[in-house]
């Protein structure tokens, strides 16, 4: 194939072109070495010229290289070594002195077979590709993809997370509204049972005063005549009187307690919503959990008993409205897990530097593939309408954002407990807090 | 479209690989000093997604290493090398490597075997037919992987391939590997065509 093409040409190239091409005989001796060779390893054809390779070149790894190029000579095929498992055949410079990054030129290599006429491999013919460039270029794009895969992974958590904030602000803004909706009628009906109140004690005194008149009156009246006795103790009758006096009495004071329970609802209700304060506060649990009782007393009176197991814990730094909310979800549901009716159980108590509550039912329970699920937010397994799935995924975060936990323990048929944990102590005092759902809330 | 080769032709093939494998296996022996068995070569023309339980009934249940290298010229087609993986050092030192291999060392190695056990059979092939085949650089398929992982049949770009299977052992090194060529359906005539021009000389 040679001589069907110019030498002088092919030899031009051979020596002048961008790889490094060098051969070698049956006993490693240097027959060729190009222009490339010369300039990278500083060390010229002339001086190199029927020397072993090895013995020019003592950093070469000689085992193996050696063995590379019998296998070449005994069989007659092609080799090749790349970058990629190993760097370089001879340790050059490379030709990015200033922008590289690399120590070497990388290399692929080629081993190419010389055969003589007879067929027989006379010399092995090695040639170098610088590949620093490609291999910079390939190592570049390998580290961006990673880069670009932990964005990807970033953005992925961040989609989550910002879904997981949709949701919550979704809710808080259900009880931000029901809040203020709630603080303003507090205030609205704070008013007329003001005067309500008032006009009460006015009434009781003034019924008081009317009746000591009437009792005088009375004991005067056998000195009317007999015609006016009689028409007095008709109409007595007709009214009757004796029971009228008693019940008087009674109907007051019981309009006095009725009015004292709305004012505990309302104020329990502007306790509830933190109309006046909100944020970081020591607060009592337990006195949170009688607050969120009295508020959804009305949803649970029919379907459930209550009963308290105080143990009394210490006072939490907590955000108290929140903690309201997460003990209002708690109780709800377990009243919805009542088939008939039922029993809940509210304990507290401490544990290192934490308080517990407990919110425990003896309702359904919970099967086990669900509990890995209730606290997602839109799970649900109440009837489409009924429930949103919002409630436990609420709670969830609420707990996580006081650094504490809730745990939830439940056998199908016998009931579920959740458990809140919450440390004591947070150093948070006097930072505002995101969810201030009632701070605008008219006062 | 080719049928795939005739009995002469295939017997010759067979026949051809026999000889050029055997000549590169004694040579090989003689450069390693160790005694070097070579299988039958077996020829099958086989559907594409035949291929993964081919390669998976080589080696059985265990994990595979695996390197490729494609040929060129007078044929083309690809050759496929599967070592069981507890074997992939076997070759190793025969190769002059010194010392515990690192993971790049070890890579090389699988590499190094595509690139000699393909030479020796696709070479040993041309060599007899008079056709010039070059080899393009050898890559890896994979480490440790699961035999019907080595092929994915709806990654390749053909539906019929002609299959030469050798086993390769060398004694003492606990080495078996299994090679395969594989020749596109379309390539099979340009090879019946030398295999003819061959059995002429005889
Ligand atoms: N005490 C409990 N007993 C039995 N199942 C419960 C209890 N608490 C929660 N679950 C289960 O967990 C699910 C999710 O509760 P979550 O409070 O998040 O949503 P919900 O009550 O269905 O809806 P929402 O609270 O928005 O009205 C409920 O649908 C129910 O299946
Ligand atoms: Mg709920």
């Amino acid at each position: 194939m040679a001589d069907q093409q110019n030498p002088q040409l092919s030899g031009f190239i051979v020596e002048r072109m961008e790889l490094g091409v060098f051969a070698v005989d049956s006993s490693f001796n240097i027959v060729l070495w190009n222009h490339f060779m010369h300039t990278h390893s500083g060390k010229s054809w002339e001086s190199l010229k029927g020397t072993n390779l090895f013995a020019s070149f003592p950093e070469l790894p000689e085992s193996w290289l050696k063995r590379k190029i019998e296998h070449v000579f005994a069989l007659g095929n092609y080799a090749f070594t790349s970058w990629e498992q190993r760097a370089y055949l001879f340790r050059f410079k490379h030709n990015r002195p200033i922008t590289g990054g690399v120590d070497a030129m990388l290399q692929n290599c080629t081993f190419l077979p010389l055969r003589d006429a007879k067929g027989k491999v006379e010399l092995v013919v090695i040639t170098l590709q610088d590949c620093t460039d490609n291999a910079l270029i390939q190592q570049r794009l390998a580290e961006a993809i990673t880069v670009s895969d932990e964005e990807r992974r970033k953005q992925q958590e961040l989609i989550v997370k910002l879904e997981d904030a949709k949701n919550q602000l979704y809710q808080s803004e259900k009880l931000a509204s029901i809040g203020q909706l709630a603080a303003g009628v507090a205030h609205e009906i704070n008013n007329p049972i003001g005067f309500v109140n008032s006009n009460l004690g006015t009434l009781e005194r003034n019924v008081t005063d009317l009746m000591k008149l009437m009792a005088v009156f009375e004991s005067k009246e056998t000195e009317l005549p007999k015609d006016t006795q009689r028409e007095l103790s008709k109409i007595k009758k007709e009214i009757d009187f004796e029971y009228l006096k008693e019940d008087l009495a009674a109907l007051i004071s019981e309009s006095k307690e009725g009015l004292s329970h709305v004012r505990r609802i309302v104020s329990d209700l502007k306790d509830f919503s933190r109309v006046d304060q909100s944020g970081w506060q020591i607060a009592d649990l337990e006195k949170c959990i009688d607050t969120t009782l009295n508020v959804v007393s009305n949803e649970i009176r029919y379907k459930a008993t209550v009963v308290k197991e105080y143990g009394h814990p210490p006072l939490v730094e907590c955000v108290p409205g929140q903690i309201n909310q997460v003990l209002m979800n708690l109780v709800v549901n377990a009243s919805q897990a009542f088939p008939e009716r039922g029993q809940i159980t509210l304990r507290t108590g401490e544990e290192g530097m934490y308080v517990w509550i407990e919110v425990e039912d003896n309702g359904i329970g919970i099967p086990p593939e669900n509990q890995q699920r209730i606290f997602e937010p839109f799970f649900t397994t109440k009837p489409v309408g009924t429930g949103t799935g919002l409630g436990l995924s609420v709670c969830y975060n609420i707990i996580r954002k006081h650094e504490g936990d809730l745990i939830v323990r439940s056998e199908v048929g016998k009931g579920t407990c959740f458990r809140i944990l919450l440390p004591i102590f947070h150093g948070k005092m006097g930072e505002s807090e995101e969810i201030e759902f009632a701070n605008s809330a008219p006062q | 479209m080719n049928k795939g080769l005739s009995e002469d032709q295939t017997d010759a093939l067979q026949e051809l690989a026999n000889i050029g494998m055997g000549q590169a296996g004694d040579s090989l022996a003689r450069i390693w000093k160790e005694f070097v068995h070579l299988s039958i070569p077996k020829i099958a023309i086989v559907d594409a997604s035949r291929l993964p339980a081919l390669i998976h009934g080589f080696v059985g249940d265990t994990a595979v290493s695996a390197s490729r290298q494609a040929f060129h010229g007078g044929f083309r087609g690809e050759v496929l090398v599967v070592v069981s993986a507890k074997d992939r050092n076997g070759l190793a030192n025969l190769m002059g490597y010194e010392g515990q291999l690192d993971s790049v060392e070890r890579e090389e190695v699988l590499l190094d075997i595509v690139n000699l056990l393909g030479g020796a059979c696709v070479g040993g092939i041309a060599q007899q037919v008079n056709a010039e085949i070059g080899f393009s650089a050898p890559s890896l398929i994979g480490e440790d992987i699961d035999p019907l992982d080595v092929i994915h049949p709806d990654q390749l770009a053909i539906d019929k391939a002609l299959s030469l299977e050798v086993c390769f052992q060398v004694e003492n090194r606990s080495l078996t590997a299994h090679l395969v060529i594989l020749l596109p359906n379309n390539e099979v005539g340009a090879l019946a065509e030398l295999l003819d021009q061959f059995l002429c000389t005889l």
